[in-house]
């Protein structure tokens, strides 16, 4: 078992009315999501990384590591989390990791964190995104960036990181091939994939823990698209659990920041004594992981950042010359 | 502007953190590219200092007609921010219409993209956001 | 000292697409040559003053190819640049190589072509006249680091930006006035607001345009123009330079005032006059706040004055000193390394009484001229006089 000592969160301020742009490109139907946080011309997902982890490891103990998660790194052939880790300013010692892959892997980073964090010094675990996505194709992928961090410590934190619980299957519902820019999509197949991880997981984790997944005061799941959530609401979750958590249709897919930002908010929320579902999905492979909340948590008032300012159309076509993308 | 890989690998490393040069001799702190002489004193024993981060608005101006590697960002906002070690440095100031700052504005420095080299580097720097809630340390 | 001016030449100042920067360089030179009645043959040593050619026309060694162009080969030619200073520096150059004794005819030339890159393209070839490799990381450019200057000095001595229009409107009358200028309209303090922001508080029309142009002086012993009593008896009676900060963040209000200040006063002993003798003035004024300045650093106003004299007309043609005749940088627009020599071309036709009529100061007898370079980096004083007999 581990603990979450501290954690951070990032959205850019800016935010693309999703209406106008699909009216642009001429596209029919109800805009899936109401904006789309979107970097600005002078942020990527190292800056938005960079922001957030500054958050978490504010008043927090040196890392003995540092966990980096994206799948839109700047720049390849070079490790972010050891760029990250100098631009913090942590100790030289401190040993830096790149994991990506896919949207979940936040949910594999704190495993692997769990593992890495003995003794008196913790490991951060940032993972941030900004997902390439083409001119019109941005109205259905929904492409937005955001970043979360986490702090996790052998003991001693607010809450403890309890029993996962994993389900996948080999599926293509968002993929790249080699050095594509862009993933290639199929929504109707994320959807029933999203749907059949979720279900392999809770139902995993209801085993392990003998708690169903509507006995969470919160769920904090990965959210690519609105339609994913409902699946959720089918296997017993609430509303009510995902009332704060659901931002996906304010503000678009985070990639793999999506399950940090949703850690972020239902934490934020949290009391001593109850437990947050943490959900992360990913390529068909879904990861449940209850969050026990033993104290008061150190709230950042991640809700209070889904409100953003809006941009005019002009100003988003400009920056992203209608390839919303990692980099501009 | 535009700067090569070896440039970019010679200057970037510094650039991530924010820090000024404090000259051993009369104790003045200058800002970071006064590495061979102090600026008051002549002296030339300086060492780094990693800056707090925080400080305050003394001069700004509004750039509407930006080189190569702002396009895009303007109008946007060019300040002195006299940090509260009392260094004055020049910095970007982003996230904030131009209307809203004024000599006096509190700004927290920040890590963004500043420019694109010619061989296809990126170079991250400082620069600052409003923040009436940064206050000096201590 | 007395260096005597044998012949000057200049070219407009405006775009000229169809002109190369040898083309201006050779036109220049020619018509300074022509003025001063030798051959290229004559000249003995030729400075070439120019900033950008290797980021403007991706050409470098400018004071050779000009040798070449303008025929004065075998005789020495060096480039010559510090930032705006650089026609400042290269006539200082060739008045020290007269005032040594060691050269009896040497040549200036300054030139500049600007407008073959777009300006974005251009702004960012300017920006490397000051620290773009550290300071200007921070999305400065040239307009905006002076425009924090600018609002510097309106902060400290509590002036409103109408106060600064006036010396646009001055300027842009003599201006409109100057056939060799770039810009040539007059202009109101209600046009100089309403015109666009550029780097705030600075607007259109108190900044200078990106301009192409070249002028050229050819220099001699005392002992050669004296003993021509028909050619104008203008002489180069001191030259002073100076150094100062080179970041736009550690440059003061005081800084600045001494640019100007400490080689003006040594300049005034060299001639052996004072501020109070100066008749007309051609004073760097790529961005309008530097006219002000550099009338406080001349002596001609105090502190946080400079600026008045273009409202209550004591800086126009009939003033105590006439300041910026020709238009100044802001109509001339500002052709980096030729505009401290364009400078001295200007002072020396008001000597002469050729200047254009409508800018011909009447009777003037003494004029300086002041350059500056960098974010304030370079001082450049000359003085000239008209000495009959």
């Amino acid at each position: 078992m581990a603990d979450i000592l501290r954690y951070g969160a990032y959205l850019p301020k800016h935010r693309t009315p999703l209406g106008e742009l699909q009216s642009f490109y001429g596209r029919p139907g109800r805009p899936r999501a109401r904006t789309l946080a979107t970097p600005g011309l002078d942020e990527d997902t190292f800056t938005m990384a960079y922001e957030a982890a500054t958050e978490a490891l504010a008043g927090a103990r040196a890392p003995a590591a540092l966990i980096s998660v994206t799948m839109s790194a700047p720049f390849g052939l070079r490790k972010m989390s050891a760029t990250l880790a100098r631009a913090l300013g942590l100790a030289e010692d401190t040993v830096a990791y790149d994991l990506g892959g896919h949207p979940g892997s936040l949910m594999d980073a704190l495993a692997l964190a769990a593992a890495l964090a003995t003794g008196d010094r913790p490991v951060a675990v940032v993972a941030s995104d900004h997902l390439v996505s083409y001119e019109e194709r941005v109205c259905d992928t929904l492409s937005a960036g955001g970043a979360a961090a986490f702090v996790i410590g052998a003991s001693g934190g607010f809450a403890t990181l309890g029993p996962a619980s994993r389900a996948s299957s080999e599926v293509y519902d968002v993929w790249r091939l080699g050095t594509e820019p862009e993933p290639r999509y199929r929504l109707e197949v994320l959807f029933d994939a999203y749907a059949s991880a979720a279900k392999g997981a809770l139902a995993g984790l209801e085993k392990l823990t003998e708690r169903p997944a509507s006995a969470y005061a919160s769920v904090a799941p990965s959210q690519p698209h609105p339609q994913t959530l409902r699946s959720l609401g089918k296997l017993g979750v609430s509303s009510e659990q995902l009332a704060s958590t659901s931002f996906v249709g304010e503000i678009g897919n985070l990639g793999a920041a999506s399950v940090g930002v949703a850690m972020a908010i239902a934490l934020d929320a949290a009391e001593p004594g109850q437990q947050v579902l943490a959900f992360g999905y990913g390529a068909g492979e879904g990861i449940a992981q209850a969050l026990e909340v033993t104290a008061a948590p150190p709230a950042i008032g991640a809700v209070g950042r889904i409100a953003g300012e809006s941009i005019p159309l002009g100003t988003y076509y400009r920056w992203t010359r209608g390839r919303q993308a990692e980099p501009h | 502007m535009t700067v090569s890989a070896i440039e970019f690998s010679r200057l970037g490393p510094p650039k991530l953190r924010l820090y000024a040069m404090r000259c051993s001799g009369c104790n003045t702190l200058n800002p970071w590219w006064e590495k061979f002489h102090c600026y008051a004193c002549g002296g030339e024993q300086l060492t780094h200092e990693e800056l707090a981060g925080t400080g305050e608005l003394t001069n700004y101006t509004v750039v509407y007609y930006p080189p190569r590697d702002f396009l895009g960002q303007e109008p946007y906002v060019v300040g002195h921010i006299t940090m509260d070690e009392g260094v004055l440095l020049p910095a970007p100031v982003v996230d904030t219409a131009p209307e809203d700052v004024a000599i006096g504005t509190r700004v927290k420095a920040t890590l963004r993209r500043m420019k694109l080299g010619h061989e296809g580097d990126i170079y991250y720097s400082q620069k600052f956001v409003v923040d009436p809630s940064a206050q000096p340390a201590g | 000292m007395r260096v005597g001016v044998l012949g000057i030449g200049k070219t407009p100042h405006k775009i000229q697409h169809h002109k190369s920067l040898r083309d201006l360089i050779v036109d220049a030179g020619r018509l300074a040559i022509t003025d001063a009645g030798v051959s290229p043959s004559d000249i003995q040593m030729l400075y070439v003053g120019n900033v950008g050619s290797v980021g403007f026309n991706y050409e470098n060694s400018t004071g050779l190819m000009a040798a070449h162009h303008l025929g004065v080969v075998p005789a020495g030619a060096v480039r010559v640049e510090a930032a705006c200073g650089t026609g400042a520096w290269a006539l200082h150059l060739g008045v020290v190589a007269i005032a040594s004794g060691l050269y009896d005819r040497v040549m200036v030339v300054g030139a500049e072509k600007m407008n073959d890159l777009a300006t974005v393209e251009g702004t960012s070839v300017i920006a490397q006249a000051a620290d773009s490799k550290e300071e200007y990381f921070s999305g400065l450019t040239f307009p905006s680091g002076v425009a924090l200057t600018a609002r510097k000095y309106m902060q400290t001595y509590g002036l409103t930006e109408e106060d600064l229009a006036h010396t646009s409107v001055k300027n842009h009358h003599y201006g409109a006035r100057n056939p060799y200028a770039h810009l040539r309209f007059e202009c109101t303090v209600e046009e100089v607001m309403r015109s666009a922001k550029v780097a705030d508080p600075l607007k259109l029309y108190e900044v200078c345009p990106m301009t192409d142009a070249g002028s050229a002086l050819v220099l001699c012993r005392e002992e050669i123009l004296r003993d021509q009593p028909e050619k104008p008896q203008v002489y180069i009676t001191a030259t002073s330079m100076a150094s100062g900060t080179w970041y736009a963040a550690t440059d003061t209000l005081e800084d600045a005032h001494r640019l100007f200040a400490e080689p003006a006063q040594k300049a005034y002993a060299m001639a052996g006059i004072s501020a109070g003798d100066i008749d007309v003035a051609e004073i760097y004024n790529s961005f309008a706040i530097q006219e002000p300045l550099g009338i406080e650093g001349l002596g001609f106003a105090e502190p946080g004055k400079g600026w008045e004299g273009a409202a209550d007309g004591s800086t126009w043609m009939d003033g105590k000193v006439a300041i910026n005749l020709s238009g100044g940088l802001l109509c001339k627009g500002h052709p980096l390394g030729a505009t401290g020599s364009s400078q001295a071309v200007d002072i020396i036709e008001q000597l002469r009484g050729t200047a254009p009529e409508g800018i011909q100061r009447k009777d003037a007898e003494i004029g300086i001229s002041a350059c500056r370079g960098g974010p304030g980096a370079v001082g450049a004083i000359h003085i000239y006089q008209r000495l009959e007999g």
